[in-house]
């Protein structure tokens, strides 16, 4: 997947979005393509694979704004305005997650299965339900934090679009104060972050490790919230520093900033690595056949052994070495590429745990094909298309803001 | 904290370390006489054989493994303080950390006594050194008991270095304000320190490399503590959620102990104007935060053992909730995830009194969850047949007493002697705020 | 410097009264040979051009060694007696990781203590020269070297950039 993107001009103002647009439909177009031949279960592999990847990382990007909000880090202000922008992304991941019940016979390998008892917990109905409610209170609070949080950045904005003319009327009919804007959103950030932790660890259990319905793993839930942490972060530092390279915008990024925001990286990058191998040791050492087949399938036969080592050289090995540099960490170039790097090897990771369950085994034949990579190209260019969205209209948080920021030593 | 300055820094922290009174005196003999029981019941262990605990067919790890772990725990979140808040620049770290990595130091130590104590024949503990010997053996590096052995041992000594590296500094201090013997421990003690521009530059940029080095230890070692029973197939134990649990399981009673420590140390040496509400705030909303993940993975578990439909691990969590040591897990749940959500009440949290009576709870919820994960799955695993009980017995009671009368005098006579908060370190809080 | 220079030293009460001081002392052409400070600063070390620390690559090399002795320890012992134990192959990678990883941290922690003693110079048993008690507690030191005849106008600058008390010591 390849993710060093050709940003438009922002000069080109209503147009910047119309690429984005096309990029979206073309993928939207193949994958019904896909999803009308004789497997179907490899298109819906693919959207399921996107869907996931795209939703962890735009709500690990708001996590990133809530984190910081509540623990009341001072050098992150710029940052988290760009890290809110993922946000944008939120109705559409809602969206999205609908539309996948088109194709539930293909989605839920369980179905029609004999699931010993499971049946309670693993049927369509209520799994939709909690899934999606669970998807809501998680999109509620992040709305919230964010409505709250424009508040106080867009304090001086004007009234350009329809969005804007509705929302900041919405500020002038409820004012208040800064200081009661930032505890309520303090609270919010809380409450966001614990409903992301549920919320991912919910729906990595029903939407990832139930594919395999016999297979079970504890850590899982809060592996997948690690990973949407992991892949927010670094959603962030690409965007970042892509918006600080565009010259049409105001944003800058301190290398200082740059730095501790790729310290932060790199120590998730860590965290990412002890929570795969917490779970590849117990289930390694345990030797339980029970437990071992998912593991075994997926790291040491072909074709998955080649992702899989993909997989921990492109998340763990490789940033682990190149961001023990300072240098590296403060350039906006090298991070793009070591954010791009991760990203992709955090998307074949998700391939790699749903592809058995849905993919015959085939030895020979690598399981990502070109029409995959169109799919995923698509749901990219829907991101996308969203983040110019959001910032096409609030053009106010790539400012940079002079309050409470550190500038150049 | 405006009012604080260098020298009212020095001052407070130097008046600490004064001639002891008669009540400090009498309460080191009072610890040092549990230390010696202690020790006593640990003699009569080696001659009488470890028969005299109560560990038994199923249950062969009792409160020595369940103290172990404890303490580990314990030592976690001094580190956690010190190391881990040093590199998120959290300054209310600054006015604990002393005390907390002492805390670290001596609970590491404390902890490495337990699988001593555990060996019923003590005198061959050095079976487990990798040294060439007449048995041709080697330990077998492939077994969590030896990660163990590495893992304990260097956690031992890079918390000692840390902490004696952190102290340095502050040695130099006192011995540039005293006389005589005094002054010559210390000047041994501080190795010459000057307080130059260049051996400035080299510390802080050791002690960040320390900081970022204690930072993956102090996860591996609690992670690895929690593979001893996660390497085993037994239900309850072989679970893949043990590491991250048990890590953030040790925080939680980690931070609990610090503020069990530091409130009457801020009590008794008037530390209230460097120890401000605003830190002891501070470790009670990360013990929410601590008690929340635990709560979570005791969730997690109860769903995961339903969603499995595995007829052993369903078992396994219904009889912990409601078989013969059912009272010891509603203890844990209750002090470790219901009690400490008071804290998000501010009453609660700017309370000492409720400060210190909460830390207590929860300490006593954090060596319940040990002993129900400990006894209790061995205690309740595969076959019927097999099923037990485990008591502990008054030889293990008093080993245990002993173990915290260690941990209390230790960490009295460090607070006498040496300086229980980083001066150094709260001058450059004060300096940045300025 | 000249074999008979002369160090003073004088004492600043805050960092700021201490940077300008460097400032004019280094302007009217005198070299500032050290600083002895209560706490770190950046900005002193700035100011008197001090390089970079290497405390990091005795930590690095100490990390790699440790990296290569803890699979070594463990692969050597493994081999010595070959024989399967609990169903696992005798070089098995994943848990001699373990023993790497805690050997990396240990030795890479040696290493920056010795990094450490050997760049910050310590034990020092000199370490009373020029050396005041109180820069330990809330005071700042400046060194200044200076040839003898130039004694006088020097104590006269440092009295004007604040400083409280002087010493006079020869080098």
């Amino acid at each position: 997947m390849d993710t060093a993107l050709k940003k438009p001009s922002a000069s080109l103002t209503k147009n910047v979005l119309f690429i984005p647009a096309l990029i979206a439909g073309a993928g939207f177009a193949c994958f019904i393509f896909f999803a009308a031949t004789a497997h179907p279960e490899k298109a819906w592999l693919a959207y399921l694979t996107n869907f996931l990847f795209f939703t962890a990382l735009s709500a690990g990007g708001l996590l990133f704004s809530t984190l910081m909000h509540f623990t009341k880090a001072r050098w992150s202000h710029g940052l988290a305005a760009v890290a809110e922008a993922f946000a944008a992304f939120f109705p559409v991941s809602f969206v999205l997650f609908l539309l996948l019940f088109i194709g539930q016979g293909h989605v839920f390998p369980w179905m029609g299965q004999d699931l010993h008892g499971k049946g309670v917990w693993l049927n369509v109905p209520f799994l939709c339900i909690r899934d999606g409610i669970a998807f809501l209170i998680l999109y509620f609070f992040g709305f919230a934090y964010l409505y709250n949080s424009l508040k106080i950045r867009l304090k001086n904005a004007g009234k350009e679009t329809r969005l804007k003319h509705f929302l900041l009327g919405l500020f002038e009919r409820n004012p208040h104060d800064p200081e009661r804007i930032r505890r309520r959103m303090t609270v919010l950030a809380g409450w966001y972050m614990f409903a992301f932790a549920l919320v991912f660890a919910l729906t990595g259990f029903d939407l990832v490790m139930s594919m395999d319905p016999h297979w079970y793993s504890t850590l899982f839930g809060a592996y997948t919230f690690i990973k949407a942490i992991y892949a927010g972060f670094g959603a962030i530092i690409l965007l970042a520093a892509l918006v600080h390279l565009n010259p049409h915008t105001q944003f800058t990024l301190s290398s200082d900033r740059l730095r501790d925001m790729s310290t932060l990286f790199f120590g998730f990058s860590i965290v990412w690595g002890d929570f795969f191998y917490s779970q590849f040791v117990v289930i390694w050492y345990g030797n339980i056949p029970e437990e071992t087949a998912y593991i075994i399938e997926r790291t040491m036969t072909a074709p998955w052994r080649g992702l899989a080592w993909t997989v921990f050289i492109a998340c763990f090995i490789l940033p682990f070495i190149i961001l023990l540099s300072r240098k590296i960490k403060e350039s906006p170039w090298c991070m793009i590429i070591v954010s791009s790097c991760v990203l992709a090897g955090l998307w074949i990771e998700h391939f790699l745990l749903l592809g058995p369950c849905f993919l015959d085994p085939d030895p020979g034949h690598l399981p990502i094909g070109i029409r995959d990579l169109i799919i995923t190209i698509g749901f990219l260019a829907l991101l996308i298309f969203f983040l110019l969205f959001y910032f096409k209209e609030f053009p106010e948080c790539l400012e940079n803001t002079s309050e409470r920021e550190v500038q150049w030593k | 904290m405006s009012q604080l300055t260098f020298e009212t820094i020095n001052t407070t922290v130097l008046n600490t370390l004064t001639r002891p009174g008669k009540i400090y005196w009498g309460i080191i003999a009072l610890l040092f006489a549990g230390v010696v029981l202690g020790a006593s019941c640990w003699a009569y262990q080696i001659f009488m054989g470890v028969g005299v605990a109560g560990m038994n067919t199923p249950v062969h790890w009792g409160t020595y493994l369940i103290n172990f772990v404890f303490w580990v725990g314990i030592a976690h979140s001094g580190t956690l303080i010190s190391a881990i808040l040093f590199l998120f620049r959290a300054g209310w770290r600054n006015p604990i950390a002393r005390a907390a990595e002492t805390m670290t130091v001596f609970a590491v130590c404390i902890a490495g006594l337990f699988p001593f104590i555990h060996l019923g024949r003590v005198w061959l503990v050095f079976y487990m050194l990798p040294i060439p010997n007449q048995r041709t053996l080697w330990p077998n590096f492939q077994s969590p008991l030896i990660f163990d052995v590495i893992a304990i041992s260097t956690y031992l000594t890079v918390s000692s270095l840390f902490w004696y590296t952190g102290l340095i500094p502050d040695l130099a201090i006192i011995r540039d304000r005293s006389q005589g013997m005094r002054k010559k421990i210390f000047t041994i003690l501080s190795l010459g320190w000057s307080g130059k521009t260049g051996q400035w530059l080299n510390y802080t940029r050791g002690y960040m490399l320390f900081a970022g080095l204690a930072t993956p230890l102090v996860i591996s070692v609690h992670s690895v503590v929690s593979w001893d029973f996660a390497l085993s197939v037994i239900p309850g134990w072989h679970t893949t959620i043990f590491a991250p649990y048990f890590v953030a399981g040790a925080i939680h009673s980690g931070l609990a102990m610090v503020l069990t420590l530091s409130i009457p140390l801020r009590k008794i040496f008037k530390y209230e104007p460097l120890i401000t509400m605003d830190v002891l705030e501070s470790i009670a909303k990360t013990i929410v935060f601590t008690g929340i993940i635990v709560g979570f993975s005791y969730g997690t578990e109860v769903f995961i053992s339903w969603y499995s439909q595995n007829i052993i691990e369903m078992e396994t969590f219904r009889w912990r909730a409601f078989g013969h040591y059912a009272p010891e897990y509603w203890i844990m749940v209750i002090c470790n995830t219901i009690i400490p959500l008071l804290f998000l009440i501010k009453r609660f949290r700017t309370r000492t009194i409720w400060l210190f009576v909460i830390s207590i709870f929860v300490n006593i919820g954090m060596w319940f969850e040990r002993f129900v994960i400990i006894a209790g799955s061995v205690a309740h695993d595969f076959l019927p047949n097999a099923w037990g009980h485990y008591r502990p017995t008054l030889i293990e009671g008093g080993i245990m007493l002993g173990a915290f009368c260690l941990f209390f005098f230790l960490f009295l006579l460090f607070v006498k002697h040496l300086p229980s908060v980083s001066m150094t370190e709260m001058k450059e809080m004060i300096h940045k705020t300025e | 410097m000249s074999t008979d220079a002369i160090i003073i030293t004088g004492l600043f009460k805050t960092q700021k009264e201490t940077l300008t001081a460097i400032e004019k002392i280094q302007a009217n052409g005198w070299e500032v040979t050290e600083v002895h400070s209560p706490i770190p600063s950046q900005d002193i070390a700035r100011a008197l051009d001090r390089k970079k620390s290497r405390v990091g690559w005795f930590t690095l090399t100490g990390g790699i060694i440790g990296f290569v002795s803890g699979f070594a320890l463990a692969v050597f012992t493994a081999t010595r007696w070959n024989l399967i134990v609990s169903g696992k192959p005798i070089l098995s990678w994943i848990p001699f990781f373990v023993i790497a990883f805690e050997c990396t941290i240990l030795f890479a922690v040696l290493g920056n203590v010795l990094g450490i003693l050997t760049q910050v110079g310590l034990p020092d048993p000199d370490y009373e020269k020029n050396y005041s008690a109180a820069c330990s507690g809330e005071l700042y030191g400046i060194e200044v070297a200076s040839p003898p005849a130039d004694v006088d106008s020097l104590k006269d600058l440092l009295h004007l950039t604040g400083s409280l008390n002087q010493l006079r010591k020869t080098k």
